[in-house]
């Protein structure tokens, strides 16, 4: 008897703490983040098939959800290749110029369960021969089939992406071939990226 | 060959590249599988995979399967086990005795062949010949490509032996064999056409010698040369595409066996010398080794019998391997009896994995062996062909592949019934595979190869024989196997795997039991062969079922393993009845169909054609 009396007092007091802490924080609700869904980001490259690599990037906005052509970009797209808009240059041909603080922390796990922007340290610029997005397959957001030549997103490589301007975007690559399909083969065309990411203007949970 | 193969519990045959197939074992692949003629090594694995269709079968006496790490008697390869085909020996008659066999079948297959003996006073002779022709089949919608190209197949198997005394004797055996095969490819728009030839020699001298009534000496002599030679024309008949492959292997080895009673042992020593000259190989490769192996069998009392076994290979190009092996047999009484082993096993790194010089001429990837990989980078290096390198370490030798085998088994018999039962373990470590080591300045990659992986599986095999009478026996057999990847195994555990819905393109964790295993095996397999013979009109009934459960063999979920929310290929019977006739004369007539329900899987099951109806004439002297 004592003890269930007992419980239900520190029940109460817990109902009560709660309530005052809800009632402090009541100024800030915060808005429901949205999960987009970005389809057919083109990212063509010149040369490859054992011919030096180049052409420009594709530049992508969180903040726009949008490919973009100026210097507000925070990620950008070549091949199989992806940049972040910070850090400075690998030494790769038609490099855009970093402009911005941009970085990108890879994790293992799902785009909902990634509900805080992870520590610091995580995070990793471009710079001479590093990507912040590891390149090479399995090191990465994908894997490379050598005997069907198909790139395959890896799921559940998150990537959490500091841009330009320092806010966050978490983000998970779907696909690598136009329109998503379920088993991509030889004949479907490559290198049209389709990801999801949830953007926070503010703050570092999502 | 492969049919033969098919039907015995435990082993499975696996498409390769090209149409061929290999023998999965205790679910370990076909490259770990060592296979012998008559206690030699056969050679010319393509991507690791012995071509079972290259051996001609009419001439077998008999298979020897011997299933576990054998590393402590046949050296390197023999991780999965060994498959030794004994083939009929020479035998002195005096009267000239063989047989000749003509077999027709579906898909243009004709097949004749002969085997002839010979013997006066110490000298016997036996030849073989056989002569294989095929149009191959089509289980894709291609028309130019077919799912296995026409080819022919011509062997031959002369065989002498010679007894210079009650002491000793001298065999020498030889297999010459030749084959071709139509040889397509289709880049793009682009075909291209032309053919893939192998020749093959294996030459064996074999001297024994009995010292004493309990002391024996063998002197062997094994030579081998494997070439093959491919190559594709363009529309124009302008060469696009060729490739070589030249292996020679020899093998002195002396053996000898000292009896006590039943009590044996048997000591040897020998060396392996191998040279492999090939296309993308910037020279010739060579590797040598010299081997001492020991095996002791005694027996303890009336009923336990321990088998003890080694073998030390002292090798030039990688680290030297320590094989042992421990076996125990328990006799209970006249019907039961039980044994248990523990066995190490190896596979040695192989000539490509130590000296490939390859990069792809369509996509610019690089492949480097791993013994010539700093130098070459090096080199691509100073061509400013690397944007930048892993710079990783390669001073310390590759590994070979190894495994620790445990087998636990029992027979019985009694009366009509018979059975044995084995479980086994594998556990397989440094299993190579290829890492990045740079990136290329085409935005390539260059490989390497490495020991990575940990593998392990495990499972049950039973079988079974049955004799209702003289005239009717049903036997049958099953294994239970699980193949899985040690790491992940690991990484599902913490819960670092996931898997994408193809559908709904949402990703989401795996759970342990999600992990189905290795791609290529089957949970279940079993077969059931029934012999039923009616001697009043001198003909005999053959049945054979084969089933296989399901099994995946790619990943469609975007996590590169095979979990339970793949596709899989469905489980599957297959079916073949033979009967034969004999008639007067010698004469024996045999008709039947393998496949017999027609079941085909055009997509994921390469090696099993619609159904195939064959008959063949035997005619005995």
């Amino acid at each position: 008897m004592f003890n269930l009396s007992f419980f239900k007092s520190i029940l109460l007091l817990l109902v009560v703490a709660l309530a005052t802490s809800c009632s402090k924080d009541e100024p800030i609700i915060p808005e429901e983040l949205e999960t987009e869904t970005y389809s057919n980001l083109y990212a063509p490259q010149t040369g490859g098939q054992g011919q030096p690599v180049g052409g420009a990037f594709t530049k992508f906005s969180f903040s726009r959800d949008a490919v973009v052509t100026d210097d507000s970009w925070d990620i950008a797209f070549r091949g199989t290749t992806i940049l972040v808009n910070g850090g400075a240059a690998v030494g790769i041909a038609d490099e855009p110029t970093r402009t911005g603080t941009g970085a990108a922390s890879m994790l293992t796990s799902t785009l909902e369960d990634v509900v805080k922007v992870p520590e610091v340290s995580t995070f990793k610029q471009d710079g001479p021969n590093t990507y912040a997005i590891p390149t090479g397959s399995g090191n990465g957001w994908y894997n490379y089939d050598g005997a069907t030549n198909i790139v395959s997103a890896i799921a559940g490589k998150i990537f959490v992406v500091k841009t330009h301007d320092g806010k966050y975007a978490k983000m998970e690559i779907i696909s690598y071939y136009e329109n998503a399909p379920a088993s991509p083969d030889a004949t479907s065309p490559s290198k049209y990226y389709t990801f999801k990411y949830v953007y926070q203007p503010e703050g570092t949970s999502f | 060959m492969n049919e033969i193969i098919q039907e015995q519990t435990g082993l499975i045959t696996v498409p390769d590249f090209g149409g061929g197939e290999g023998i999965q074992m205790q679910g370990l692949d076909a490259a770990y599988v060592m296979i012998l003629i008559d206690g030699q090594p056969l050679f010319g694995r393509s991507a690791g995979t012995l071509d079972l269709t290259r051996i001609s079968v009419n001439n077998i006496e008999k298979i020897e399967i011997i299933k576990g790490a054998s590393s402590c008697l046949y050296g390197s390869e023999a991780l999965a086990g060994v498959l030794n085909i004994i083939t009929k020996k020479p035998k002195i008659t005096e009267r000239l005795k063989g047989d000749i066999n003509y077999k027709l079948a579906s898909f243009g297959t004709h097949e004749a062949s002969t085997s002839l003996q010979y013997g006066k006073k110490k000298i016997g002779v036996e030849f073989f010949g056989n002569y294989l022709s095929t149009n191959g089949y089509n289980l894709s919608e291609s028309y130019f490509l077919q799912t296995v190209e026409p080819y022919y197949d011509l062997s031959i198997q002369p065989k002498i032996k010679i007894n210079f005394s009650d002491k000793i004797n001298l065999s020498l055996n030889s297999r010459i064999s030749s084959q071709k095969q139509d040889y397509k490819s289709e880049i793009g728009a682009n075909k291209y056409a032309g053919d893939s030839k192998i020749d093959e020699w294996n030459n064996s001298l074999l001297l024994n010698q009995a010292v004493s009534d309990k002391f024996k000496l063998m002197y062997d002599l094994y030579i081998t040369h494997y070439k093959s030679k491919e190559y594709l024309n363009d529309s124009n008949h302008q060469l696009f595409e060729e490739s070589d492959y030249n292996q020679w292997f020899y093998r002195p080895e002396i053996r000898s066996q000292y009896k006590i009673g039943r009590n044996a042992f048997i000591m040897g020593i020998g060396l392996n010398y191998e040279t492999l000259d090939r296309t993308y190989f910037e020279k010739k490769a060579t590797l040598n080794s010299e081997y001492i192996f020991g095996q002791a069998e005694w027996f303890l009392k009336e009923k336990w019998n321990i088998l003890l076994g080694f073998r030390y290979d002292k090798h030039h190009q990688y680290q030297s391997q320590f094989s042992p092996k421990i076996g125990i047999n328990y006799k209970w009484n006249d019907n039961l009896s039980l044994k248990t082993s523990v066995g190490y096993g190896y596979k040695a790194p192989d000539l490509r994995q130590l000296f490939f010089d390859f990069t792809n001429s369509s996509v610019g990837y690089t492949v480097l062996g791993y013994n010539v990989a700093e130098e070459k980078l090096a080199l691509l290096q100073s061509q400013g062909q690397i944007l930048f390198s892993n710079n990783i370490d390669f001073s310390d030798p590759l590994k070979p592949e190894s495994s620790i085998n445990f087998n636990f088994g029992g027979y019985y018999k009694k009366n009509k019934l018979s059975f044995d039962y084995n479980l086994f373990y594998n556990a397989i470590e440094n299993l190579i595979d290829t890492k990045i080591i740079a990136q290329k300045a085409n935005g390539q990659n260059v490989f390497s190869y490495f020991n990575i992986n940990k593998i392990f599986t495990y499972g049950l095999e039973f079988n079974a024989t049955y004799k209702i009478n003289s005239d009717l026996s049903i036997s049958g057999g099953y294994q239970y196997l699980i193949a899985k990847d040690q790491n992940i195994v690991d990484q599902i555990e913490r819960g670092e795997i996931f898997a994408r819905d193809p559908a709904t393109l949402s990703s989401f964790r795996l759970k342990p039991g999600d992990y189905f295993g290795l791609y290529n095996r089957s949970n279940h397999t079993a077969n059931i062969k029934i012999n039923y013979s009616i001697p009043s009109i001198k003909t005999s009934i053959n049945a054979r079922v084969f089933y296989r459960s399901k099994y995946g063999i790619f990943d469609s979920n975007s996590n590169n393993i095979l979990d339970q929310h793949d596709g899989f290929v469905k489980g599957y019977f297959v079916s073949n009845l033979t009967l034969s006739k004999d008639f007067k004369y010698g004469i024996t007539l045999q008709a039947g169909a393998n496949n017999l329900f027609n079941y085909t899987d055009r997509n994921n099951i390469s090696n099993l054609p619609g159904i195939q109806f064959f008959t063949r004439l035997q005619y005995q002297f």
